[in-house]
């Protein structure tokens, strides 16, 4: 793996500041890959044996990603949505798994660490990085049952809504009174009044046989139908 | 785990742990030491202690004994020169100073520590002068049962950096004098510096090798300053001319004498004007004239630091400010005061 510093200045970069959290997201993943024996978890070799959970989507959660180089589209990086500042690394070929909890103390701890800054972030920032990794994290060694719906790779298995027809994959669907269904349908989305719409440029797209943009919408879709 | 019994099933049972007793302004120790086994001789005064349950310990996998807990700290808290005994007294062990010399307090570490659940510290103040043999702190682990894991992180928190708590030798140094101003150096008073500043260095085990005097003259100055490291000085004091007059020239002196690093300003009063400066290693204070009126001073604070081997730079002299306060009493009790206490 980098050096902390490289990796820090790469997170942050990515995130679009640096931040308290980052140094912790940094700290959080270095500790997590050298808990499971991944320590260079971008590496073609081990980055298919690893599966992050991150327990926060803040700062410190696009720092872990960063850092380990899981991704949602991967299935590699797992978002649960608890609100703890804390991320589960898990060896898939070992079935080692490691949950790093981020202290709440190191917050309280912080113009202890790092006295002479009086601005509150840029002393967290200072003092995240004064910190042994036995002030900054609790660490517990977990069991993580993966399904292997939930597992990377292609898709294993899809349903059919029985009522709006669509497709879901991996095992996402909802079964209500013996009926498969979508979890719009089973009334389990984040989303309400779901109503069909049709919008301006319609047939956009990003490539066809001549040189298009938004503008000339109209006579590309002549030339490319 | 603990399993609460009651007292009058407890008679052939061992205490799980010492058992306080407290007769207000009479007695407070362990009436009952962990391990006793109780007879029925012991029930009554059990009962006047307000004891009706009594625990019997059943350790389960991962769990330890708060003795144990306390050794576990104690160890990982004791650096250089501090000792213990794995004898705990109602869970506490003391940490005694191995040596005399000063005492040394990881603050940081020390908080972080306290903020693991469960576990709790008490020092004396950081830069306590000690004798050897003195109680400088003492820890426990407050429950009676408690898992392993958060004891061992505490530990891990409080080996950072060689242990939280350190006692750090005063070394005897070599100390070259130089006390400046033309009122000194042409007779037109005499001076009371050198007697008070000797003073302190050798109640600190140093000696004054050598006092030089000279008048308000860098050049001057700078010769008495080299003259001292020429005859093996690894501590030289300067008094006077630190100050914003324009005959003050000390500063000068040092600075023309070879100083790399100098720090001018102390947030203390009595020593605002206190200067700390480094001629290669060979460290030098510059004490303003509050050292002739004052009996503690900055100095008091600083040079029992620099004989332990700290490096003085801008953060410690300004990090002296919370505490930095002299009251002033009119009867001084220093070193029992806040004075210098708050780093």
């Amino acid at each position: 793996m980098e050096d902390f510093e490289v990796l820090l200045e790469s997170s942050a970069e990515a995130h679009g500041h640096l931040c308290p959290g980052q140094v912790v997201g940094v700290r959080m993943a270095m500790l997590g890959c050298r808990m499971i024996g991944l320590e260079e978890p971008r590496r073609h070799d081990q980055i298919k044996k690893l599966i992050v959970y991150v327990e926060m989507d803040r700062c410190t959660a696009d720092a872990v990603a960063h850092v380990t180089g899981v991704k949602l589209g991967r299935r590699s990086l797992k978002f649960m949505d608890y609100g703890i500042m804390a991320a589960t690394f898990v060896n898939l070929a070992t079935g080692e798994a490691y949950r790093v909890v981020s202290t709440e103390a190191a917050r309280s701890l912080a113009s202890a660490y790092a006295p002479e800054i009086a601005d509150k972030s840029l002393q967290q920032l200072k003092a995240y990085k004064r910190m042994p990794d036995s002030v900054l994290f609790r660490v517990q060694k977990v069991r993580v049952k993966i399904n292997e719906c939930d597992l990377p790779g292609p898709t294993r298995y899809k349903a059919f809504c029985s009522r709006c027809g669509q497709v879901v994959r991996d095992q996402r669907e909802v079964i209500q009174d013996g009926s498969v269904l979508c979890k719009p349908c089973a009334k389990e989305s984040y989303f309400t009044d779901a109503a069909e719409v049709t919008w301006p440029d319609m047939n956009w797209k990003p490539e066809c046989s001549v040189t298009q943009s938004r503008k000339d919408a109209k006579m590309a879709e002549t030339n490319c139908y | 785990m603990l399993k609460k019994i009651e007292l009058k099933d407890a008679v052939g049972t061992k205490l799980a742990h010492d058992m306080t007793e407290i007769r207000p302004g009479e007695f407070k120790g362990a009436a009952f030491h962990k391990g006793h086994t109780v007879c029925n001789e012991d029930l009554c005064r059990l009962q006047k202690m307000g004891k009706n349950h009594l625990y019997v310990i059943d350790l389960d996998e991962g769990e330890i004994h708060e003795d144990q807990a306390a050794a576990i700290l104690a160890d990982a808290l004791a650096g250089d020169g501090i000792v213990w005994k794995d004898q705990p007294r109602e869970g506490k062990i003391k940490l005694l100073a191995e040596k005399d010399g000063l005492f040394a307090v990881n603050t940081a570490a020390l908080a972080a520590f306290n903020m693991v659940d469960e576990v709790m510290c008490a020092t004396l103040h950081n830069h306590t002068i000690v004798k050897k043999g003195e109680l400088v702190a003492a820890t426990r682990a407050i429950p009676l049962i408690m898992k392993r894991a958060p004891i061992e992180r505490a530990a891990a928190i409080a080996r950072q950096n060689g242990g939280v708590l350190a006692i750090r030798p005063i070394r005897k140094a070599k100390v070259g004098l130089v006390i400046t101003g033309n009122e000194v150096y042409h007779g037109l008073i005499e001076d009371r510096f050198a007697p008070i500043l000797s003073e302190k260095v050798k109640a600190l085990g140093s000696e004054v090798a050598g006092v030089a005097f000279a008048p308000d003259d860098a050049a001057l100055i700078r010769k008495a300053i080299r003259s001292h490291l020429d005859q093996g000085c690894n501590l030289l004091m300067l008094s006077g001319g630190m100050s914003v007059d324009p005959d003050d020239v000390t500063r000068q002196g040092i600075r023309s004498a070879g100083a790399g690093e100098m720090h001018y300003g102390a947030a203390v009063l009595p020593g605002a004007m206190f200067l700390v400066a480094y001629l290669g290693n060979v460290p030098l204070l510059g004490v303003p004239a509050c050292g002739l009126f004052h009996r503690i001073t900055v100095l008091d604070l600083i040079l029992p630091r620099v004989l332990a081997g700290e490096k003085i730079g801008k953060a410690e002299l300004a990090f002296l400010g919370h505490g930095g306060l002299c009251k002033d009493c009119e009867e001084c009790v220093y070193p029992h005061c806040p004075f210098g206490k708050g780093t």
